[in-house]
């Protein structure tokens, strides 16, 4: 995994993380982020408290009747000044395009012909817009396949990663027993095993088990990565679920695992639909564990990418096109699913 | 019967235990257990114990501990560079506040790249004759010919060049922490010292950099232990190259393992490897952190 798994974990350990309310316990000393200020909105995600709209005050209303130039009303670190603000996002864009410029050039490149791909010196845009390499790159043995391959792997290994994590989460924070707080700090070393450290006896394992070379056997790899940390967010979710809940449902004459299922789990669906999407990246960009453990059969794009580089010598034109197909949805997808997940997020904290 | 909750917790727990078990820490302890042998690559061939043997080889080599400084230097470079630039994202995007939103989504759009494709893109954008970075500074005037700077190809150089994909990758992840740490801090805590006359710089250093330690903290730990494993980028860059200048550990144990063919070698390479990342993870954890230490 080395880097494979960690930004989208982390971008999601960190929105779990800012989106819990003041609580004490293990979970929030590991991902505790300066939740502590006592002002904290208990909300979703990093919406700040918002300062009120800014007020136009007209001379009348200014009361001392001399007018008054009323600048943004800021509040904090704003910046108050309207040139200061206008600056700023001057700053803001310029980051922007340069933060972006990446990955759009790699897009433009995918639209080039292969002999513009790597014609010297380079251009930004394409001189000719074709897809060449989109047909290129798809048409090659065993790209499809990878795809399915991708898919198949991911959505078991979340499911999987979902199915051990939430009862295992649930455990440790509603019941706060000293072998939970035991487990969840054995899942956070678990974090720190380097994939590569790990891969080999893993691969040979699964040998022995009859599962070289399969979506499953890459799907429980993948698991070890994703695993601990669906604990933890589903964790942070979870103490956001007020006590009173499950004890109206018991008394109620539910059981305990009545309870978690017909009343917890739906008041945290926002947050089993952020930990699914992070576990499905998480096996989605993978590389070492597929690099490791794949052949022809089950081998994830990830792989296929990487060995064009070496097969097809400098098919530089066909990789961008095949990065570019692998990429997109998961970037779309997310940020189209941003709102409902913060949504969620937001509904999961209801009061009861 | 009814169960015990101490019992029940136990039983929603086990399978994730157990899971994690066989397939954590039974390879860990596997690959404990191969690091005291001598390992021949061919399956069913034979397996000599050697007891120490592998480690005092790894220590020995120039290969190794080149690996571990160069580890380490990426993962400086790593985390320093993308700590100042998150930090100045999030700065930016609290001091616009509410109107940026959209904006601070959009920034996240790196973090669902995989990480093969980031290197991949850079590599392209790096490479000698038609990377895109020479030529495009060349026309600018900096540079004399676009390839007077090998970015991937001067071993003086490479280590920091196949840094760049990572830390483009990832200083969305130190933005979005740091932004959600700075939404924290108190507005009055700020206009009471705006009040006092403090300018910017000491608002930043006396008030803002010490209120947010504890997210510093758990911000660099956690991106300081997946530079360190930095596998995926580098390998499609340079592969370890040229002359090993980008051959992290990742690397090392990997091609040991699997091109050397010395798994013995390797995994004794594993063990201390990860050892040595349990060791400065606990005690940065200890230091910087200091947990129960602030109020």
């Amino acid at each position: 995994m080395s880097t494979a798994e960690t930004p989208i974990n982390d971008r999601f350990a960190a929105e779990a993380a800012a989106s819990r309310p003041r609580h004490s316990g293990v979970v929030s000393a590991i991902l505790a982020t300066g939740t502590k200020s006592s002002g904290a909105t208990a909300g979703a995600a990093p919406t700040r408290a918002l300062p009120a709209e800014p007020v136009l005050l007209t001379p009348a209303a200014s009361g001392t009747g001399r007018p008054r130039r009323r600048n943004h009303h800021a509040e904090g670190l704003e910046a108050g000044k309207r040139s200061t603000r206008i600056l700023l996002w001057i700053v803001l864009a310029a980051a922007m395009v340069l933060y972006g410029f990446p990955f759009l050039y790699l897009l433009f490149t995918s639209f080039k012909t292969p002999i513009d791909t790597i014609a010297v010196p380079p251009t930004i845009l394409p001189k000719e817009w074709t897809l060449e390499n989109y047909a290129n790159a798809l048409g090659r043995n065993g790209v499809l396949a990878s795809f399915i391959n991708s898919v198949q792997t991911a959505v078991i290994s979340t499911v999987l990663s979902l199915a051990l994590a939430i009862p295992a989460a649930y455990g440790i924070t509603r019941y706060k027993t000293p072998s939970g707080r035991v487990f969840i700090m054995a899942a956070l070393v678990t974090r720190m095993v380097p994939p590569v450290a790990i891969g080999i006896p893993l691969a040979s394992m699964m040998a022995s088990a009859g599962l070289a070379d399969t979506p499953i056997a890459l799907s429980i790899a993948h698991t070890t990565i994703s695993l601990p940390l669906s604990i933890w967010l589903m964790s942070s979710f979870f103490e956001a679920v007020p006590n009173d809940l499950e004890e109206a449902a018991t008394v109620d004459g539910c059981s305990r695992l009545g309870a978690l299922w017909r009343v917890v789990i739906p008041v945290v669906s926002g947050g089993i639909a952020v930990t699914a999407i992070f576990a499905f990246l998480a096996s989605w960009n993978e590389f070492l564990f597929a690099l490791l453990m794949t052949a022809i059969r089950s081998q994830t794009t990830p792989v296929v990418i990487a060995n064009f580089q070496t097969q097809f010598g400098l098919d530089w034109g066909s990789m961008t096109a095949l990065a570019a197909v692998y990429s997109i949805p998961v970037i779309l997808l997310t940020l189209l699913l941003q709102r409902k997940i913060v949504a969620g997020m937001t509904l999961g904290a209801v009061k009861g | 019967m009814r169960i015990s909750d101490r019992r029940f917790a136990l039983y929603l727990m086990a399978p994730a235990a157990l899971f994690l078990a066989v397939f954590v820490a039974y390879p860990l302890f596997r690959l404990v257990a191969d690091s005291l042998f001598k390992i021949s690559p061919i399956a069913g061939g034979p397996r000599d114990f050697v007891g120490l043997d592998n480690y005092v080889r790894a220590f020995a080599s120039e290969a190794f501990v080149g690996a571990g400084w160069r580890t380490l230097a990426y993962t400086f470079v790593v985390v320093a560079l993308e700590f100042a630039l998150g930090l100045g994202m999030a700065l930016l995007f609290t001091a616009l506040g509410r109107k940026s939103e959209v904006w601070r989504t959009v920034f996240l759009y790196p973090l669902m790249i995989a990480p093969i494709v980031a290197g991949l893109l850079w590599k392209f954008l790096m490479i000698d004759n038609f990377g895109l970075i020479g030529t495009l500074l060349h026309q600018a005037g900096i540079l004399q010919n676009p390839n007077q700077i090998g970015w991937l190809s001067d071993p003086g150089i490479v280590l920091f060049s196949v840094a760049v994909p990572d830390i483009w990758l990832t200083t969305s992840f130190m933005c979005l922490v740091l932004f959600a740490g700075l939404q924290n801090i108190p507005g009055d805590l700020i206009e009471a010292a705006r009040l006092d006359g403090a300018k910017a710089p000491t608002l930043l250093f006396s008030i803002i950099l010490p209120l947010l330690r504890p997210v510093i903290a758990v911000a660099l730990v956690v991106r300081g232990i997946d530079a360190a494993r930095a596998f995926d980028t580098i390998l499609i860059q340079t592969n370890g190259g040229p002359q090993s200048a980008s051959e992290t550990m990742s690397l090392l144990i990997y091609r040991t393992m699997i091109r050397f063919g010395d798994p013995g070698l390797a995994s004794a390479m594993g063990t201390i490897y990860l050892l040595a990342m349990l060791g400065v993870a606990f005690f940065a954890v200890a230091t910087i952190w200091r947990p129960g230490k602030d109020n």
